[in-house]
């Protein structure tokens, strides 16, 4: 055991140095100067990152090495993961091929899209979109309407999806279609692999609450997918889809990924506690300094406490899955966790910073570049994407406490 | 830090179940409630042969030298089945003390005589203000040649019916500082002058009682660690009784859940069961997914102090904070989804309501914690 801590203490300290040479010029310091969030500019500097990230043997983790994986100890892959989070990292490409893309493939793809697609998310080079809710289904996936039609070895796909994260710079989308009007309910559908840049796709702008375009809409007029780019069995797309919103829950993977996730998010969490433990010093609201109030300490320390709860489950998490166990709908209990814990935690930084709590990202009198107000807005959607907090605890008790459904 | 249980933490917490469901049965739960002095000797006496009286002490003084994690294991299990008996008094409360202050021959003394089964302890420090902290700690010894005289009350001592001694702390001078000047005994409870009076708290699986002392003379060979120096070793103690505690409500806590999503798979109203009803999902899968998360931060606190680690107060602490509201919560849940039989006395839920109020308030509440959190994070 010695020998193992000497060694996985002498790990991180080689993952420090990478960092340190590898960041951006200027990383952390007030003189660097980030590119607007959902701009281009940001997308290709996320590229650039995951590339040479993977490169180093730093991400591409729970993947075989014949799809292009890196294969470590889970010890080596919470290292890195707690490092990256500490340093503070530019944020991966505008894609959800890590979270969504690669597990619904290396479950159920074929062989050539496991060769072809998977190693190019592992390494960022390509950027990935869910095609999956439409404006009639959402919590209700099942209910999917836009059609997929077989004509000789392609199919043809006409319909609407909405509320599609990442979606300006998506090479490949992972779609799911009605491809049989007349079956049953979760045997109907049919996922395929569609490219992006398909004649009679067109993608659309949605702004949110938070100002940002960061989902869109796309309308599908007799858009052509050779049959080689379905994923899984005809009409059997509801097993895709199911892997698909588990994984993202999870935090990338349920497979995989789910502690070491939770384990990196927590150490971003435990910074941004700290960050908040200095504003409420610095702040005076009503002329009192915040942190000796005694309601605001005790809301900060229960931010504290519940970033800690979540790396502790996760150290839990990676803990057994050494031992064989794999979770499953526990994803949902993740997801939920983390979810409302952005909301509460976004409330009280509002409370400390007052009348400040009001200005966008472009005020000139913004605080933090505004970013805490745009966290606060952004967690409201938190608790909505990759199933609503109401689905996932249906999840729960139904799945995990197996209450009647 | 080892987060998953060895092979022999799962034996371990496997025969602690059994012997648990086999020898702590209902009608044995309600017999001990109803006992004066709340429970078996038999039952102890089993106890002591599996070892798990001298689990962490060192082998020289008749223990098996497991670890801390090892020891909370058995408390999940004690929470879980609401075993009705003076362990966490006997063996943390008081047998730690004495491990880390006491003498060789206090330690060879007393230490065994726990381990074997043959000393129960009970740990007397609250006073009127009933909180663990040293400037709630007025009772005096004066000294008298070799000997100190004891007078004044100890209050909410548990277990002090089944106590044969009581681990005690008075003050022995005046000072500024609140931890300087106690001095911790240990008191024979059969000394003349020592009357247990009981306070018919809430938990009657965990008796609390007066202790009133009334010119009880105590040698001075019975003084543990070094006199006016007594807060130290009980200060060390708090934080492992604390995360005890903590392990003993989440085994509460996960047994109510267990109950509560029984009880809904089979209870009928409208003609469906009520596990059918959203309302009542949403409450389980609450209860399920807070108790992760406590279960968590309580095993962390309790790996912390098993290595030593200078982060075991931090972990304990966010350990006490969250277990005592997640648990609370549990129960709230669990009394209200059982509907009229859960408010009813003969229903075991108020048995487990009141042990997670009775370990929530003891050595400070969640907001206590939540504070201490706040001053380490400076
Ligand atoms: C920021 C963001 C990003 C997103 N990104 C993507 C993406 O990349 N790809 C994609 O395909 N989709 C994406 N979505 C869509 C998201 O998955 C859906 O919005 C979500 O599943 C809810 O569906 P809905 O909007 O149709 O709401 P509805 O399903 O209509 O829900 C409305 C309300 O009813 C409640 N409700 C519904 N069913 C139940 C039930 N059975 N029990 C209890 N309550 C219920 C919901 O909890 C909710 O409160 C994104 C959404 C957001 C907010």
């Amino acid at each position: 055991m010695v020998t193992d801590t000497a060694k996985l203490e002498a790990f991180r300290k080689e993952v420090r140095a990478w960092l340190r040479a590898n960041l951006p010029k200027g990383w952390g310091t007030p003189e660097y100067k980030a590119p607007d969030p959902f701009s281009k500019e940001a997308h290709e500097l996320g590229k650039w990152w995951q590339k040479k990230l993977y490169e180093a043997g730093y991400t591409g983790f729970g993947y075989p090495p014949e799809y292009g994986g890196i294969v470590r100890p889970p010890e080596e892959i919470a290292i890195i993961r707690e490092e990256l989070a500490r340093h503070g990292t530019p944020p991966g490409p505008q894609s959800l091929g890590l979270l969504v893309a690669a597990p619904a493939l290396l479950a159920h793809g074929q062989e050539w899209q496991k060769k072809r697609f998977i190693p190019k998310i592992l390494s960022g080079e390509e950027s990935w979109a869910e095609y999956f809710s439409e404006p009639n289904a959402g919590s209700d996936i099942a209910n999917i309407q836009t059609t997929a039609v077989k004509d000789g070895d392609e199919w043809v796909i006409n319909g609407q999806k909405i509320w599609t994260s990442m979606w300006e710079f998506a090479d490949f989308g992972l779609i799911a279609c009605k491809s049989d009007p007349n079956a049953p309910r979760h045997r109907n559908l049919t996922c395929f692999i569609v490219d992006c840049h398909s004649p009679g796709l067109t993608k659309l702008p949605l702004r949110q609450m938070t100002g940002n375009a960061e989902f869109g809409e796309e309308y599908f007029d007799n858009v052509r997918v050779p049959d080689k780019n379905r994923v899984g069995e005809v009409n059997q797309g509801w097993a895709v889809v199911l892997t698909a919103l588990m994984s993202e829950r999870s935090g990338g993977g349920a497979f995989w990924g789910g502690g070491a996730a939770a384990i990196a998010g927590a150490f971003t969490r435990l910074a941004a506690v700290r960050a908040v433990v200095d504003l409420a010093k610095e702040t005076r609201r009503f002329g009192k300094v915040v942190w000796d109030d005694p309601v605001f300490r005790q809301k900060i320390a229960q931010m504290a406490i519940e970033a800690e709860a979540m790396r502790c489950s996760g150290q839990r998490m990676v803990a057994r899955m050494r031992k064989g166990w794999r979770p499953t709908n526990e994803a949902s209990i993740v997801k939920n966790f983390q979810a409302e814990m952005r909301v509460r935690n976004g409330d009280i930084i509002m409370e400390i910073i007052g009348a400040y709590s009001q200005l966008n990202r472009d005020s000139k009198r913004a605080l933090n570049n505004g970013d805490w107000v745009y966290q606060m807005l952004r967690a409201r959607g938190a608790t909505i994407e990759m199933g609503t907090s109401e689905v996932n605890r249906n999840i729960i008790a139904e799945r995990i406490l197996g209450l009647p459904r | 830090m080892e987060w998953a249980l060895t092979e022999e933490q799962e034996m371990l917490k496997t025969m602690a179940r059994d012997f648990m469901e086999k020898e702590c049965t209902r009608s044995h739960v309600r017999a001990m409630m109803e006992d004066e002095v709340g429970y078996s000797p038999e039952l102890w006496k089993k106890m002591a042969e599996l070892g798990w009286l001298g689990l962490i002490f060192p082998e020289q003084f008749g223990g098996q030298a497991m670890t801390f994690r090892d020891l909370t294991i058995l408390c999940e299990e004690m929470g879980r089945s609401l075993l009705p008996s003076p362990f966490i008094s006997t063996v943390i409360l008081c047998g730690l003390p004495i491990l880390f202050a006491g003498s060789e021959q206090q330690k060879k003394e007393y230490l065994s005589k726990i381990a074997e089964g043959k000393a129960t302890f009970a740990l007397a420090v609250l006073e009127e203000d009933g909180d663990f902290w040293p400037g709630g700690i007025k009772m005096r010894a004066e000294q008298r040649g070799n000997e100190y005289i004891l007078n004044g009350t100890k209050m909410f001592v548990w277990d002090a019916k089944a106590a044969d001694y009581f681990l005690l702390a008075a003050r022995t001078r005046s000072s500024r500082d609140p931890e300087d000047g106690i001095t911790l005994f240990i008191v024979d409870a059969k000394e003349w002058g020592v009357y247990v009076s009981p306070l018919n708290n809430i938990d009657m699986l965990r008796k609390q009682s007066d202790v009133v002392f009334t010119n009880v003379p105590v040698p001075a060979e019975n003084i543990v660690g070094e006199v006016h120096k007594g807060w130290e070793p009980l200060k060390r103690m708090s934080l492992y009784a604390t995360a005890a505690l903590c392990a003993e409500m989440v085994g509460c806590g996960e047994k109510v859940l267990d109950m509560t999503v029984t009880y809904a798979k089979e209870r009928v109203a409208y003609g469906v069961v009520i596990g059918s009803f959203q309302a009542i999902k949403h409450k389980c899968a609450d209860m399920l997914s807070g108790l992760e998360y406590a279960r968590s931060l309580m095993e962390w606190a309790c790996l912390a102090l098993s290595e030593d680690s200078p982060e075991a107060p931090l972990a304990v602490s966010m350990a006490k904070a969250y277990c005592g509201d997640v648990c609370k919560k549990v129960c709230d849940e669990g009394v209200q989804i059982h509907g009229g039989i859960g408010f009813s006395w003969e229903h075991d839920m108020h048995l487990y309501f009141k042990r997670v109020r009775t370990n929530d308030t003891a050595f400070g509440s969640s907001t206590f914690h939540r504070e201490l959190v706040a001053q380490m994070l400076e």
